[in-house]
């Protein structure tokens, strides 16, 4: 297995593409997901033209799972050690990232404006005031309730009905949220105040589902960031990477691929 | 069996470990998915074993760009062992 230690952790990280170009870098989402729902979607058509990096967040998929350290902060800090291991200092990317990678995406590009080049957020989860308290509600859930929630939230492409996968995947996601801090640290992360957002300079595409529970507030997000362009999915809900994948793909295709405005920096 | 659905098996069974619980063989017509439940990222490993034994000759990743999901969560030992040859007798 390909993988890069940052900060002590063992992460699993998979590079596909050419050498030479704009690195795209994408970002999975929470709990059930990791980086194979890019890794057999967008991922190879991007590699066609570009370099990809894809790795799993701390604790999900193949990467270590540490107890502890799960704040916005920490992911931050995990997505810089990787860049830093695994691309020349100078190098900005593109940051791709799907519900809760697309949260990540934006907080480290507030953070380390200087290695990105652009951010496409799909259906990106937003990190306002009343994201910890969802988190708490929507993920602190036990019982019938929690294995609803999973139930809900599965979206494997492969065997999706298969019920060695759907309790193996169950049990896993059980053991992120009740084994580790995550649901705690992502809580207590403060999220990023207006005049931050204001301050963000890249270009940031926005796609939302036109039936997304996070549509709304993707809409209030999209109009703070100064150079943000919103695109709503018609017919999709939050899981517009599932519904609408081919669409998807060739509109992420183009935007990782678009040219540089003036005085942009490859 | 071919040399190839020897060695895609081999890399199957590895890839599952522990969880390998198949009675049946594996043939050129088992699926991925409803026969053998591989999980996403299980197939992502499977990818990667293909790199290390294949290397550039085989672009599995390439093979990839040029589906869509439907068909990919579709595929079969057979559809792989037949790309790789392709792939080989072509080099």
């Amino acid at each position: 297995m390909a993988e890069v230690t940052v900060g002590g952790l063992r992460f699993h990280v998979q590079r596909l593409g050419p050498e030479v170009g704009v690195p795209v870098v994408f970002l999975h989402g929470l709990i059930m997901d990791n980086l194979s729902s890019w890794f057999f979607t967008a991922a190879p058509k991007v590699a066609a033209h570009q370099p990809v990096l894809l790795y799993d967040l701390r604790g999900h998929g193949k990467s270590e799972r540490p107890t502890a350290g799960y704040s916005v902060e920490d992911m931050v800090g995990d997505l810089g050690g990787i860049l830093d291991e695994s691309l020349p200092p100078d190098q900005s990317v593109e940051l791709v990232g799907n519900s809760f990678g697309g949260l990540l995406a934006l907080a480290f590009a507030l953070a380390r404006p200087e290695r990105v080049r652009g951010l496409c957020l799909v259906d990106g989860q937003v990190h306002d005031e009343a994201f910890g308290p969802e988190m708490v509600s929507s993920l602190g859930l036990e019982g019938r309730e929690r294995d609803e929630m999973i139930a809900r939230s599965f979206k494997a492409w492969l065997g999706r009905h298969s019920e060695r996968k759907r309790n193996r995947l169950a049990r896993n996601a059980s053991e992120l949220v009740h084994g580790t801090s995550l649901v705690q640290d992502l809580a207590h992360s403060a999220p990023p105040s207006t005049q931050e957002l204001e301050r963000l300079s890249c270009p940031v595409l926005a796609l939302y589902g036109e039936h997304s529970d996070v549509r709304e507030r993707g809409e209030n997000l999209a109009a703070r960031l100064p150079n943000a362009q919103l695109e709503i999915v018609e017919g999709c809900t939050h899981s517009l990477l599932w519904e609408q994948t081919a669409q998807l793909e060739q509109r992420v295709l183009s935007w990782v691929g678009r040219e540089s405005g003036p005085g942009g920096k490859d | 069996m071919s040399d190839t659905l020897q060695t895609v098996g081999r890399m199957i069974q590895e890839v599952i470990g522990d969880d390998w619980d198949l009675d049946q063989p594996i043939t050129l017509e088992t699926s991925f998915g409803d026969d053998l439940e591989l999980e996403s990222i299980e197939f992502v490993s499977l990818a990667e074993a293909l790199k290390v034994e294949y290397g550039d000759e085989v672009d599995f990743v390439g093979w990839l760009s040029t589906k869509e999901l439907d068909e990919i969560i579709q595929l079969k030992v057979g559809d792989v062992v037949e790309f790789i040859d392709l792939c080989r007798s072509s080099n």
